[in-house]
């Protein structure tokens, strides 16, 4: 009985007017997101590949050790190609020096701000909001349309029961749609494989799972459309309760989701943190100054009025300057992490609210799931950040080791003069045009997800969307044994 | 799934002090008795509200009773509706098939609902034509289908079912003579076949000529039945008025009627 069920709504979506415009769609859509995903992808590696490049440039080309900075790169990821989630929001790089701690900078959105104005549509995009679309408009008049019809007696003075005939309300219009979207995304893969984009085993593992997700919240749409065709008994009706639930699952929650978590935790903008940091950073340095002025001046004073410094008490001097400068650094450095450390946890409460709230919604879910599944979700900025400070640790140990064995001081030169009358002691900030040797320098290894980093997370999105669809698969069986079959 | 055996010694539909009465008050059906045997056509004939549709209703489980059983091969309807259901096929006022699906294809689904798996596409195309669908319609869409032809389509699913009862709701209504002619004719050779058939109607004259029983029907109550044979030589219409008269004016008519004389 269910087999031929089944066999019927299959038949039954197939012919409809619908399928052909949903199958040309969905063809034209996912191939054009997939190539779109494609060429951003090479693009951004034409820009990482030349961005390491003058990296390596600008490092040959610096003179100090006490100054040696860098910059570090996001790598691209060719997960990318399917869902960009924040890749384009987040900084394509951050500086890496003894002065300041990693913070990624300039985003695509940020630098070419007419992207931002339509976003990016990928291959989720089109799973989040056409093909949802689709599910409802092709299932909203289920079991409402049939009762309008008049067939849904005559099926019904058969032996039919009604958990049968939902489950093959819900599975034949799931055959009948999976064929259209399963066909361009076969295409699209192919066109990813041929383009010779380095594909690993284990992202061929993550598309299944993306896969595998999108036709969860495609599977939940099915089922959510059965379900209010079930509460209504006018097809019309039941299309426009559709679609506003559609609006409300798809646009309204997980925006609301993230402004109500916006409103529920104080968290400062960067702007006041910097500002904070500047402000501690400029007294600092101040009363380092000032401090090194009295220093000077009480050395200078214990050698006696009109006596010249000798060189060792110079020497002395410089070095007891330079260890303090290090100090304030360090001082500066750790009021910086601990006021970004603070602006992390409240951020990261905030998130963890605005996650929560958005997850009512199965789409909001889905990219969560696909964002955590692809690497481009939320944490990339802290994976990357956190990775970068690690990096810039031992960037700046390595310098600082490189600058205490070469005597190096900040890139200024020493010079001393002696004569019979007096010697002079003076320093001059002409700077040694010496190349570096950097053949020990740590290069910048750009953080990587393994497939079980990026299924941790996902593993709660798939939990939920196989809990809604469940959850509403019984609300329609309930809501039929209650429907009025005449 | 495999259809129970039937007791010949039963008959094939059977309503037992059938009474429902719906939410809002309306008592739709009041101890209504009334039984079908194979090779019988019963006939509710009343006017809208009578209760005829409710009665049918129930025998298919779309509603159940109040109190009361109706029984089907000796089926309760509402306690065991999947097993009774495989005893009977259903022919509405607007017999509404899927208008994307061929007349064939729409056979095939129906008898495949029915337990008939394994008929063949001649054996569906000659249920087809025995009911008066030619071949080159077989293959088109239901979508251009007439009323007649639907109707045709409803019988065909009917006979390809192979219930033993079959249940019509007013399914002349609105055919044109020749097609309502056919259709009676149609239902005619299927009592030959010992089919027992329950119709509602609310045309006097086709009850007249298809009737083997002709029950009336007002406010949820059968107010007379009579056999056809009992009916012979009388004015049918004339009764028929005389009836809903009398039972306006809560008159009691006791001519040999299941409940006859039960007020409303």
């Amino acid at each position: 009985m269910l087999p031929t069920l089944i066999n019927k709504e299959l038949k039954a979506v197939i012919l409809s007017p619908k399928f052909t415009g949903t199958f040309i769609v969905c063809t034209i859509l996912i191939l054009l997101s997939i190539y779109a995903g494609l060429t951003e992808y090479k693009e951004s590696v034409r820009r990482y590949d030349a961005a390491s490049q003058l990296v390596s440039q600008e490092l040959q080309h610096q003179t100090t050790w006490a100054r040696l900075h860098t910059k570090a790169y996001r790598a691209p990821d060719p997960m990318q190609i399917f869902v960009s989630g924040l890749e384009y929001d987040i900084g394509r790089w951050s500086p890496v020096s003894s002065q300041s701690t990693a913070k990624l900078k300039n985003s695509v959105y940020s630098d070419d701000s007419i992207y931002a104005l339509f976003r990016v549509v990928d291959f989720t995009f089109i799973v989040q909001f056409v093909l949802t679309l689709f599910a409802i408009l092709f299932t909203y008049n289920a079991v409402c349309g049939e009762r309008e019809d008049g067939t849904l007696r005559l099926v019904f003075s058969s032996p039919v029961s009604r958990a049968q005939y939902l489950i093959a309300k819900c599975a034949g219009a799931w055959l009948g749609l999976v064929v259209p979207i399963s066909i361009p995304i076969l295409l699209g893969m192919l066109l990813v494989l041929l383009s010779g984009v380095p594909i690993t085993a284990d992202h061929w593992l993550r598309i299944g799972l993306l896969t595998g997700i999108s036709l969860l919240l495609f599977t939940f749409f099915i089922v959510l459309g059965v379900f209010i065709s079930l509460l209504t008994r006018r097809t019309s009706l039941s299309l426009m309760v559709a679609l506003v639930v559609w609006v409300l699952f798809a646009l309204i929650i997980p925006r609301a989701g993230v402004m109500f978590a916006g409103n529920m935790v104080d968290v400062p903008s960067v702007a006041e943190i910097e500002g904070q940091i500047n402000g501690y950073s400029k007294d600092r340095w101040e009363e380092f100054y000032l401090g090194m002025e009295d220093r000077f001046a009480k050395m200078h004073g214990s050698e006696g009025e009109g006596i010249e410094m000798s060189e060792e008490k110079m020497w002395e001097l410089m070095q007891a300057e330079d260890s303090l400068r290090k100090f304030v650094t360090e001082e500066i450095n750790r009021y910086d992490l601990r006021l970004r450390e603070d602006l992390r946890q409240r951020k990261n409460r905030q998130e963890k609210l605005a996650l929560t709230l958005a997850r009512l919604s199965p789409a909001s879910s889905y990219q969560i799931g696909a964002m955590s599944l692809a690497g481009t979700s939320l944490d990339v900025k802290t994976r990357y950040e956190e990775s970068i400070n690690e990096y810039r640790n031992q960037f700046v140990k390595y310098a600082d080791q490189m600058q205490a064995e070469t005597g190096d001081l900040a890139g200024r030169m020493i010079s001393m003069e002696v004569s019979d009358s007096s010697s002079n002691f003076t320093m001059s900030s002409s700077r040694d045009k010496k190349a570096l040797d950097l053949s020990g320098l740590p290069r910048f290894d750009p953080p990587r997800v393994g497939l079980a980093d990026a299924m941790a997370p996902a593993v709660t999105d798939f939990g939920i969307l196989a809990i809604y669809i469940i959850l509403t698969f019984m609300g329609a069986f309930i809501a039929f044994l209650r429907y009025d079959l005449r | 799934m495999t259809k129970d055996l039937i007791d010949n010694t039963l008959p094939a539909l059977e309503a037992t002090n059938l009474t429902k009465k719906y939410e809002d008050g309306v008592l739709a059906l009041d101890k209504v008795s009334f039984s079908v045997n194979r090779g019988e056509i019963f006939v509710m004939l009343g006017g809208n509200g009578a209760g005829k549709t409710t009665a049918i209703n129930i025998f298919l489980n779309f509603i159940e009773p109040t109190s009361g059983e109706a029984k089907i091969n000796g089926i309760v309807s509402h306690r065991e509706p999947l097993r009774a259901k495989q005893h009977i096929a259903f022919v509405s006022e607007n017999v509404m098939l899927y208008p994307n699906f061929t007349a064939l294809q729409n056979l095939d689904f129906f008898a495949r609902l029915g337990g008939k798996q394994d008929l063949t596409r001649d054996e569906l195309q000659a249920v087809l034509l025995r009911v008066g669908l030619q071949e080159e319609v077989h293959h088109k869409r239901l979508k251009g289908f007439s009323k007649g032809m639907r109707q045709k389509c409803g019988i065909a699913i009917a006979i390809v079912k192979d219930a033993s009862a079959i249940l019509l709701d007013e399914p002349t209504s609105g055919l044109d003579p020749k097609a309502g002619r056919d259709f009676v004719e149609l239902l005619k050779t299927l009592r030959d076949e010992n089919k027992a058939i329950l119709m509602s109607t609310h045309d006097i004259f086709r009850a007249r000529e298809i009737a083997d029983t002709v029950a009336i029907m007002d406010r949820g109550k059968i107010i007379m039945q009579q056999a056809a044979g009992e009916l012979a030589g009388k004015d049918l219409e004339n009764l028929y008025m005389q009836y809903m008269a009398g039972s306006n004016n809560h008159t009691t008519n006791t001519t040999g009627g299941v409940n006859a004389g039960h007020n409303s």
